[in-house]
């Protein structure tokens, strides 16, 4: 059986897994010299200069930084919330800057899925209605919206929880319930701003090992924003930012050797 | 914009949507909601009663008695505003991620105006029942049975209509500000820290 390309191994080795991603064309965000300057009181920020990057389907990503350091500012490009000075963003080859505002209503909707670091799970809803409402939004017929959403809670690990309010739940479960929201309409891409920061460590942990089972599940491409080194043993690559430029990218693989390098010494 | 996995499409508008999340936000602020609705059945009771009451006095009395009902309605559109415009800075974060999630300006905005107008409703019927009345009672007290006969069933209805339609109006005129406010929301106010 060794002729049997890697990517239709349903399990693929980590090994296989780099290699199959070496050789896709296909890549579901690319930046080309995304630039976002900011007029604060007569002086320029440049929160981002001239940023280019490739992230492939499927991969999931770090970026990591200093707060300052232009990640969120890059996050926001890549998600259609913020409108970069100069440069283009493009998601699956569509460049956001030629859609209007009601196309990127529908790209929001259904090609990216948000999840955010105060959960912002709608208070007025039950967890099931946070989950629908982005496929009710999208089209899906209420019932269907329903079994997705039931069967998205599951898989997350609220089964129990389907019919509870943001009120009755604590924070880890109010994030499972934004990761089954932000998978809900099966978007490109899922953009987790620091989503383990308001969690405990072992919440933490659960949360991160939760976001990158339904990357692998699903394979959505993930790009989560992070201070979080746990995050690093999960990730296909890690972005660092600084000063709005990406100062390295590195796959997981690398990094493993500088950890047990920086171990040594 | 072509491309080689998917093409844009277009989000539609879903009353039922735009009603479900009028009434749970209307239901989460019910006793600031209770407090609004009373003003504006004092301004609706004001005007029904008005409507209702025996003509008598001369012009002079009767057009200060409309100056004053202006004044009321308008005491009252403000409140709604005001209510209206609270309700929508503690959403901000909330209205930012129903945006991020796909909700369109158009959703925002009309739930909205939707929540001011059912608050005009209510408190229209508050104020018609409560303006009927009191016409009535004090139509009695000066007149004794007499005002049976003149009392006119038959005009009623248009009367409640008219105060029903000029409480919705001024209670949805205040809420235009704020609906505005809320629909134009860019969808980043969803990326806000705890406040």
């Amino acid at each position: 059986m060794s002729s049997t390309p890697a990517t239709n191994t349903p399990v693929a080795p980590v090994t296989d897994w780099f290699a199959s991603l070496e050789h896709q064309t296909e890549f579901t965000v690319m930046t080309q010299k995304v630039s976002k300057h900011y007029v604060m009181g007569g002086e320029t920020i440049h929160a981002l200069d001239d940023v280019s990057l490739t992230i492939n389907t499927g991969e999931y990503i770090s970026i990591m930084g200093p707060s300052g350091s232009g990640k969120t500012t890059l996050f926001n490009c890549i998600g259609g919330l913020t409108k970069p000075t100069c440069g283009n963003v493009f998601i699956d080859e569509v460049d956001l800057a030629q859609l209007d505002a009601h196309e990127l209503a529908w790209l929001r909707c259904r090609k990216i899925g948000y999840i955010f670091q105060s959960y912002n799970i709608v208070k007025v809803m039950t967890a099931l209605e946070n989950v629908t409402l982005p496929m009710l939004f999208a089209g899906v017929p209420p019932e269907e919206a329903q079994d997705r959403g039931v069967a998205l809670l599951k898989r997350v690990g609220l089964g129990d929880r389907i019919l509870h309010t943001p009120k009755e739940l604590s924070g880890g479960q109010q994030q499972r319930v934004a990761i089954a929201r932000a998978f809900a309409n099966k978007p490109a891409i899922v953009l987790a701003d620091e989503p383990t920061a308001n969690l405990d460590l072992k919440t933490g942990e659960e949360i991160i090992q939760l976001m990158k089972l339904m990357n692998r599940e699903q394979g959505v491409t993930v790009i989560c924003s992070t201070h979080d080194h746990k995050m690093l043993d999960i990730s296909d690559r890690i972005i660092w930012m600084r000063d709005g430029n990406i100062e390295r990218i590195a796959r997981r693989d690398e990094v493993k050797i500088q950890i047990s390098e920086m171990k040594e010494h | 914009m072509p491309s080689a996995r998917w093409e844009i499409g277009q989000l539609k508008l879903r009353p039922e949507i735009v009603w479900a999340m009028a009434i749970s936000s209307l239901k989460v602020r019910l006793p600031r909601t209770m407090l609004t609705t009373l003003t504006i059945s004092t301004a609706t009771a004001f005007m029904m009663w008005l409507l209702v009451a025996p003509t008598s006095g001369d012009l002079t009395e009767r057009q200060s008695w409309a100056v004053m009902l202006v004044l009321c309605l308008i005491v009252s559109g403000v409140g709604v505003l005001n209510t209206m415009l609270m309700s929508v800075t503690q959403r901000y974060r909330e209205i930012g991620t129903i945006k991020c999630l796909g909700g369109l300006d158009s959703l925002v905005l009309y739930s909205t105006l939707l929540e001011a107008a059912i608050l005009g409703l209510v408190g229209g019927i508050i104020g018609a029942i409560l303006g009927v009345a009191i016409g009535f009672v004090l139509a009695l007290a000066d007149y004794g049975g007499a005002v049976l006969q003149h009392f006119s069933l038959v005009r009623l209805p248009v009367q409640i209509l008219i105060v029903f339609g000029v409480g919705m109006l001024f209670t949805t005129m205040g809420a235009a500000i704020p609906a505005w406010i809320a629909a134009k929301m860019p969808p980043i106010e969803a990326m806000r820290g705890e406040k």
